[in-house]
C-alpha cells in the first residue's frame, strides 16, 4: 500500500476523530460516571436504568416503524423524481430542483406545524375542505398519528435523498441500458434489472443517511407525536431530561449509545453491500452522457403526479407560513383573518437586532461551513471510496460518531468540550461542531458519486505525467461537479437552520437563526416565527441557485 | 426592623469599595458609573418576551443588558458546566426557584438583597441570595368565540366535566415540570381532600386532553379552535392580543397557582457592578410594571398585576417548592393516569 495513501488517511483520522470524538467521548463518559451530569466515580447504574425502563420496548417499536417507513417514504420518493428528472422527457423539469431544495429549507418544527394546521383531526384545513365537499361527519385525515408522522418526516427527508440520488442517476452510463434494451429488455425491465441495481449505492448512502437522519429527528415527533401519544426515542430522550430541573444526561447518552451501535452497524453493511466497487462504475470513458427516455403517453399523468407532489409539499406548507406571518395570531382561513391581515410581524422581525445578527451569522455558518465540510468531505470520500486503506472504515464510521448520537444529547457533549477551550461561546465553535456532526451530509454525496468514477481515468492521468492534485482537480473534480454542489447544499442548508448544537452553544452575540425560531415558537408568537422562516427560506433560495450557478460554470470550464 | 433602616443597610450591602461609606444617593451614583464602565450584564434566564425590558435598562442607564435564554430542562447543567470551567458568562440568572437552589448549593450564586426589592412580600426572600420576583401562573384559557363566558368551566372541577372531551390541550404532565407542580399544587391548595383531587386528576384524564410539550403551544390550538380549552398561562391573554382569549376560573374564590420566579447574582459575575445594577433595575417598579403591562407577568411588587381582567382580584398563589425526585416520582404517577 502507498504509504502516501496510509499518510493521507492516518491524517483525516485524525482530524475527523479531534471533530467528532471529543463531545462522544464526554457523552460515554458521562454514562459511566457518577454525579450530576458527567464525571465523577465509575457505574453501569445509568445503563441499567435506561435500559430496564419496560415502556422502553414499545418506544423502540415505534421508533423502527417511524424510522424505516419514513425512510423507505423518502428514498422511494426521491428515488422517483430522480429518475423522472435526470432520465425522461418529463416537462417543466426546474419544478424538480424546486421540489428537492425547498422542504430542505423550512424550519421541520415549521413543516410539522403546517401540517397540523392542514390536517388535525377537529379543524384541520384538508378535513373541513373535504367534510364539506363530501359531506362526512368528519375530517379522514388524522396528522396526530404514525402514519402522519412518517408521512411528514418522510417528506422532510426526501430532498435529501434526492440530492445523493440525482447526481449518480444523472452521470449514468447509458450503454448499460442500451445493451439492455438490444437483448429485448423493456423500459420497466432495464430500469430494475439494470438501472437501480447499478445505482444501489447512492441508494443505500440515501437511505443510510436518511435512518440516520429520522432517528435524530425531534421536531415531527415533537409536534405531532405528542399530540397522537405516539412517542419515539427523540421525545423519549427528551422527557429523560426533562423532567425535573437537573435532568441526568449521563443517563440519556446510556440510551444513545444503542443509536451509535446501531449507525456503526449500519454503515457497516452499507459497505459490504457496496464492497465490489467496479461493479458500480459507470463513468469509465466518453459517450457516458445518459439518454433521454421518453415517456410517451404517461409524460402528462407523470407530470401531474409530481405537480400534485409539488403543491404538497412546497406550496401548502409555505402558503401556510406566509398567511401564518400576515394574520394577527392562529386563524383559521377567511373573511375576518383576511380583514385582520397586516405587515406587524414582518416589521417587527426585521427590526429585531437579535434575529438581523442571527441572519448575519446564520449565513456566515452556512456559507463558510458547508465550504469547509464539502473540502474535508471531498478527501475523506476519496480515501473512503477510491483508497480503500486500512483506516478508511475507521474513518468512515469516525464520519458518523456525532451525526449518529440523539441531536438532543450531542449538543451536550458538544458544551462539555467547547467550554475547556477558549473556543467557548464563540461563532467558531458553531462552525467546528456542525462541520463535526453534519460531516455525512458532505461525505455520503461525494462517495456516491466517486463510487462511479473508474479509476482508469485517474490513472491515465497519473500514466500521462499528471501529478494526484492535478489528477484531482483536472479529471475527478469536474465529473464530481454534481456530486459537489449537492453536498454543498445539503450542508449550506442544514447549517442555516441547525437548532441542535445551536441551542445549547449559542450565547449573546453567536445568536443563530434557529435558535430565535425556537425563541418565538417557545413563546407562541407564529406570526414572527413564520416571517423569519420564510426568510431563512428565501435565503437558502439563494444560496441554493449560486451553488448551481457556480457548479454549471465550473463544471462548463473544467469539461 | 424599620423600612429606613433595611433599606440603608441594604444599599450599603449592595455597594461596593468606596461606595460602602458614601450616603445610599452617591453610593448608588457610584455603582452605577461602575457598572457603566463595566459595559454590559449578561442574564441567563428562562422567562419570556423580555426584549422591551432589556432595551429600557440599557437606555436608562447606558449599560447594555445581552440575554441568553436557557430551558429549564438544560438551566442547571449549563450553568455548572461552565462555572465549574471558570467560564461562566452570566452575571445575573432567573429560573424557577428549585433551579436556583441547586445552582446555590453548587456555590455558584452570591448574597445580594436588592434596594429596589425592599417592599416586596416576604415571602419573595427565601434567603439572602435568592430573590423571587413573580408567579408563573398557570390557569386555563379558552376561545371566546367558540365558547362563551356563561358555558365556560366556573372552577377546576369543571375541566373534568366530560363535555370537555377531545376539546383540552395542555403540557404533558408526565415530563413538563410546571404542569405536574401545578396538579400537586391543586391538590395541597385547592381540593379539600386527596381523594377529590384524585378523581378530579382522573376525569380530566378521561377527558383525553392533547398533550403538547410546553406552555408556549399551547394558546395556538385554542386561537385557531382547534381546541377549546388550554390548561396555560393567562399571560398570553396579554401576549396573543388580539386573539380570542379569555380565563378562568372566575367561580368559588378559587386561588391561581404557580411556579415562583427567582433571580440572583453570580458568585463570580464577569462584570459585578452591572450585575446589581440588573438585578435593582429588573425590581424596580418601572420594570415590573413593563413586566407585568408588556408581557402579562404576575410579578411581586406591589399593587402591580397585569392587565387582564379581574386579575387584580384573584388570589395568586406559589407553589410549595418541588424537588426533582418529587418532580420525577409524581411526573410517573400522572404519566400512568393520563397515558395508561
Amino acid at each position: 500500500m502507498d504509504t502516501r495513501h496510509q499518510g493521507l488517511t492516518l491524517a483525516l483520522i485524525l482530524i475527523v476523530g479531534v471533530l467528532t470524538v471529543a463531545p462522544v467521548a464526554m457523552l460515554a463518559l458521562g454514562s459511566v460516571s457518577e454525579g450530576l451530569d458527567a464525571f465523577g466515580q465509575f457505574t453501569l447504574a445509568k445503563y441499567a436504568s435506561a435500559y430496564t425502563d419496560p415502556g422502553l420496548w414499545q418506544v423502540l417499536g415505534n421508533t423502527a416503524v417511524f424510522v424505516v417507513g419514513s425512510t423507505l417514504l423518502a428514498t422511494a420518493l426521491a428515488l422517483v423524481l430522480a429518475y423522472l428528472n435526470t432520465r425522461t422527457d418529463i416537462p417543466f423539469k426546474f419544478l424538480f430542483g424546486v421540489l428537492a431544495i425547498v422542504p430542505m429549507m423550512i424550519p421541520h418544527v415549521l413543516f410539522s406545524v403546517s401540517w397540523a394546521l392542514l390536517a388535525n383531526p377537529s379543524n384541520g384545513l384538508m378535513n373541513l375542505a373535504l367534510m364539506q365537499v363530501f359531506g362526512l361527519e368528519q375530517g379522514p385525515f388524522n396528522i396526530y398519528s404514525m402514519p402522519g408522522m412518517i408521512l411528514v418526516e418522510g417528506l422532510l427527508n426526501m430532498p435529501v435523498a434526492y440530492l445523493i440520488i440525482a447526481p449518480a442517476m444523472a452521470s449514468f452510463d447509458v450503454s448499460l441500458e442500451e445493451s439492455s434494451r438490444v437483448f429485448g429488455a423493456g423500459t420497466w425491465r432495464t430500469l430494475v434489472r439494470i438501472t437501480l441495481p447499478v445505482l444501489r449505492p447512492a441508494i443505500l448512502a440515501a437511505f443510510v443517511l436518511g435512518v440516520v437522519r429520522a432517528l435524530a429527528s425531534y421536531a415531527v415527533p415533537r409536534v405531532l407525536g405528542m399530540p397522537g401519544q405516539v412517542d419515539v426515542l427523540a421525545t423519549y430522550l427528551y422527557e429523560m431530561i426533562s423532567v425535573g430541573f437537573a435532568p441526568d444526561y449521563g443517563k440519556a447518552a446510556a440510551l444513545g449509545m444503542s443509536a451509535l451501535a446501531l449507525a456503526v452497524v449500519l454503515i457497516w453493511l452499507y459497505r459490504r453491500l457496496t464492497g465490489e466497487g467496479s461493479r458500480f462504475v459507470t463513468i469509465s470513458s466518453r459517450g457516458w452522457r445518459p439518454a433521454v427516455v421518453p415517456l410517451g403517453r404517461w409524460r402528462l399523468p407523470l407530470f401531474a403526479l409530481v405537480a400534485l407532489l409539488s403543491f404538497v409539499v412546497i406550496v401548502l406548507p409555505v402558503a401556510v407560513l406566509l398567511y401564518t406571518s400576515f394574520v394577527p395570531y392562529a386563524m383559521v382561513p377567511g373573511s375576518e383573518a383576511f380583514a385582520q391581515m397586516s405587515l406587524k410581524h414582518w416589521h417587527e422581525v426585521l427590526h429585531d437586532a437579535t434575529s438581523l445578527l442571527a441572519l448575519r451569522n446564520s449565513l456566515f455558518l452556512a456559507v463558510v461551513g458547508a465550504t469547509l465540510g464539502v473540502l474535508l468531505s471531498l478527501f475523506v470520500a476519496y480515501v473512503i471510496v477510491k483508497l480503500r486503506t486500512r483506516g478508511a472504515a475507521l474513518l468512515e464510521t469516525l464520519t458518523y460518531l456525532s451525526f449518529s448520537f440523539p441531536g438532543i444529547v450531542i449538543g451536550i457533549g458538544f458544551m462539555w468540550f467547547f467550554v475547556q477551550t477558549p473556543l467557548y461561546a464563540t461563532v467558531t465553535a458553531l462552525l467546528i461542531g456542525y462541520v463535526a456532526t453534519y460531516l455525512p451530509y458532505g461525505v455520503r454525496p461525494l462517495a456516491s458519486a466517486f463510487v462511479q468514477v473508474h479509476d482508469h481515468l485517474e490513472e491515465s492521468s497519473l500514466v500521462c505525467g499528471a501529478s494526484h492534485l492535478t489528477t484531482l482537480r483536472r479529471v475527478i473534480a469536474p465529473l464530481l461537479v454534481p456530486g459537489i454542489v449537492s453536498a454543498w447544499i445539503l450542508m449550506a442548508t442544514m447549517f442555516l437552520r441547525e437548532l441542535t448544537l445551536s441551542v445549547v452553544l449559542s450565547r449573546p452575540g453567536s445568536e443563530v437563526l434557529a435558535v430565535q425560531v425556537l425563541s418565538f415558537a417557545d413563546d407562541g408568537l407564529w406570526g414572527q416565527l413564520s416571517a423569519l422562516g420564510i426568510l431563512m427560506i428565501a435565503i437558502s433560495t439563494l444560496l441554493v441557485v449560486g451553488a448551481h450557478l457556480l457548479g454549471r460554470r465550473f463544471g462548463a470550464r473544467a469539461g | 426592623m424599620s423600612t429606613l433602616d433595611r433599606r440603608t443597610l441594604l444599599q450599603l450591602a449592595g455597594a461596593a469599595g468606596l461606595a460602602s461609606v458614601l450616603s445610599p444617593a452617591q453610593g448608588a451614583e457610584a455603582d452605577l458609573a461602575a457598572a457603566r464602565a463595566e459595559g454590559k450584564a449578561v442574564f441567563y434566564a428562562n422567562i419570556t418576551a423580555v426584549k422591551p425590558i432589556m432595551e429600557a435598562f440599557g437606555k436608562d442607564t447606558g449599560v447594555q443588558g445581552e440575554y441568553t435564554r436557557i430551558s429549564s430542562s438544560k438551566f442547571v447543567s449549563t450553568v455548572a458546566t461552565e462555572a465549574r470551567a471558570g467560564k461562566l458568562l452570566a452575571d445575573v440568572v432567573q429560573a424557577p426557584l428549585p433551579v436556583l437552589e441547586l445552582l446555590k448549593a453548587n456555590g455558584v450564586l452570591a448574597p445580594y438583597r436588592s434596594p429596589a426589592a425592599a417592599d416586596y412580600p416576604e415571602w419573595t426572600r427565601p434567603d439572602d441570595t435568592i430573590q423571587l420576583f413573580g408567579i408563573e401562573y398557570v390557569s386555563y384559557l379558552y376561545n371566546t368565540k367558540q365558547v362563551a363566558a356563561a358555558d365556560a368551566p366556573k372552577k377546576y372541577e369543571d375541566l373534568a366535566d366530560a363535555k370537555w372531551k377531545g376539546r383540552i390541550v395542555m403540557a404533558d404532565p408526565a415530563t413538563h415540570s410546571s404542569t405536574i407542580s401545578w396538579l400537586v399544587g391543586l391538590k395541597e391548595k385547592v381540593f379539600a381532600s386527596e381523594g377529590e383531587w384524585t378523581n378530579f386528576v382522573k376525569a380530566l384524564a378521561a377527558n383525553q386532553p392533547m398533550f403538547v410539550a410546553s406552555f408556549g403551544p399551547t394558546p395556538a390550538p385554542i386561537e385557531s379552535g382547534e381546541k377549546a380549552i388550554a390548561i396555560s398561562m393567562p399571560k398570553y391573554i396579554v401576549t396573543k392580543a388580539p386573539a380570542p382569549l379569555a380565563w378562568g376560573p372566575r367561580g368559588g374564590g378559587q386561588p391561581l397557582l404557580g411556579t415562583p420566579r427567582a433571580m440572583a447574582l453570580t458568585a463570580k459575575a464577569p462584570h459585578p457592578a452591572a450585575a446589581r445594577a440588573f438585578m435593582d433595575y429588573w425590581l424596580s417598579k418601572k420594570a415590573a410594571g413593563m413586566l407585568a403591562k408588556d408581557v402579562g407577568e404576575y410579578v411581586a411588587a406591589p399593587g402591580v398585576y397585569p392587565p387582564v381582567e379581574g386579575m387584580d382580584q384573584v388570589k395568586v398563589l406559589a407553589i410549595r417548592d418541588l424537588g426533582d425526585a418529587e418532580i420525577q416520582k409524581w411526573g410517573a404517577e400522572f404519566k400512568r393516569i393520563f397515558k395508561g
